[in-house]
């Protein structure tokens, strides 16, 4: 899920949570595939921020998928040995290859290994 | 420094600007048996820098209550009077940290994210209570900055120096760590022990002599958040885990993906909520 404010919006994305305005009011629900007219809509409504599947807009300083994979195993690298962490830097891993390229990318990351 | 004159030292903390005078007042009334959370509520509402400050921690994500709480009686009634009472005495603490160590900080409110999910997964009683214990739960830190501040640096310094955690050089130099610091604290403040232990004890969870799951929870949350590489503890390492506390609250593969996924969430909803501080001041 990525927060972005909605002058980056584009069409084809997909909500992760409801669209809502400054006041709290919903407007569209959590999984709505955006469009340009329902975008429009919604900045005439007031909303200033979505939130949106995946991460779809690169932010300026934002590391990158393998540099950030690289930080992750520094940090664990006094407990490298416990069977326990290593499971669960495995699987914040995956989490984030998933958010940014997909299950599918996962999957045939894991197939080519 | 030697044990006792560090005792001494934070012995002294006391009368500093940590506790606001409205707490002695509150710990009364709540003695009286007869008191409601509306009556308790009138008297936070008295000060309104206060309050507003509380409803703006109560709101927050790493609580998630789904609906804004707007009055402080209903913020008592909805997360027990423990948690509004640690919030006030810890909010001046917390207003030093925002300005002097935003890592800290965000460290310490990611963590109470992460508890406040797994205490909710594992259906304890009262998760707001075990995301109050991971807020504070590196108080020893928060103080030995404010309060020892060129031996906090000589601590920083070596910790990155030596490749060591934090609480391994404080051991050394100061003959105990930042968990037993900020035990000793809360206990002074006479917060109640479901939050004293597991600060005392969340790099060593088994030591607990009560409250041992909430002490696991939060040990484990801080181990979490520093993984997925959020906030700035002091070193840059996961710390290591306690396996029989582990065995305590096992999270499942699938449920492990699930925290994960919910607390990667509610971070980025968090950082919208440090920036609204950041702006407001
Ligand atoms: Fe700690
Ligand atoms: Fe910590």
């Amino acid at each position: 899920m990525q927060r972005i404010p909605i002058k980056l919006a584009k069409a084809e994305m997909v909500l992760a949570k409801d669209a809502v305005t400054p006041e709290g009011q919903v407007l569209c629900g959590a999984g709505t595939k955006l469009s340009e007219e329902l975008i429009a809509r919604l900045k005439k409504q007031g909303v200033l921020v979505l939130s949106v599947k995946g991460h779809p807009v690169k932010e300026p300083g934002e590391k990158s998928l393998s540099e950030r994979l690289k930080a992750l195993d520094e940090r664990f690298s006094k407990v490298k040995k416990d069977p326990v962490l290593r499971a669960l830097e495995h699987l914040i891993g995956e989490y984030w290859i998933i958010e940014e390229k997909g299950e599918d990318f996962l999957e045939k990351l894991k197939a080519s290994k | 420094m030697d044990k006792a004159e560090l005792k001494k030292r934070l012995n002294d903390i006391q009368s500093l600007p940590t506790l606001p005078p409205i707490v002695s007042k509150l710990n009364e009334m709540v003695a009286d048996e007869d008191i409601t959370a509306v009556k308790l509520g009138k008297v936070i509402e008295k000060d309104q820098v206060l309050t507003s400050k509380l409803l703006k921690m109560v709101n927050s994500s790493f609580f998630g209550f789904p609906q804004r709480i707007s009055t402080v009686s209903n913020a008592i009634v909805l997360l027990g009077f423990n948690v509004i009472k640690t919030l006030i005495v810890t909010s001046s603490i917390f207003e030093v940290m925002q300005a002097s160590d935003v890592g800290l900080f965000e460290h310490s409110l990611g963590c109470a994210t992460a508890c406040g999910i797994i205490a909710k997964m594992r259906q304890i009683k009262n998760p707001e209570e075990v995301s109050t214990a991971g807020l504070i739960h590196d108080l020893g830190k928060i103080v030995l900055r404010s309060e020892l501040p060129e031996e906090y640096e000589a601590i920083v310094r070596e910790a990155q120096e030596e490749g060591l955690y934090m609480r391994q050089v404080e051991k050394k130099r100061l003959g105990v760590g930042h968990g037993e610091i900020g035990g000793m604290l809360a206990r002074q403040w006479n917060l109640p022990e479901r939050l004293v232990f597991p600060i005392e004890f969340h790099h060593k969870p088994e030591l607990a002599p009560e409250y041992k799951e909430i002490a696991a929870i939060v040990h484990f949350s801080d181990i979490l958040i520093r993984a997925v590489g959020f906030g700035y503890g002091g070193d840059p390492w996961v710390p290591g885990l306690d396996h029989v506390a582990w065995e305590r609250i096992k999270l499942s593969k699938s449920q492990m993906r699930e925290v994960i996924a919910e607390l990667d969430e509610k971070l980025i909803e968090l950082q919208d909520f440090t920036l609204e501080i950041k702006v407001e001041g």
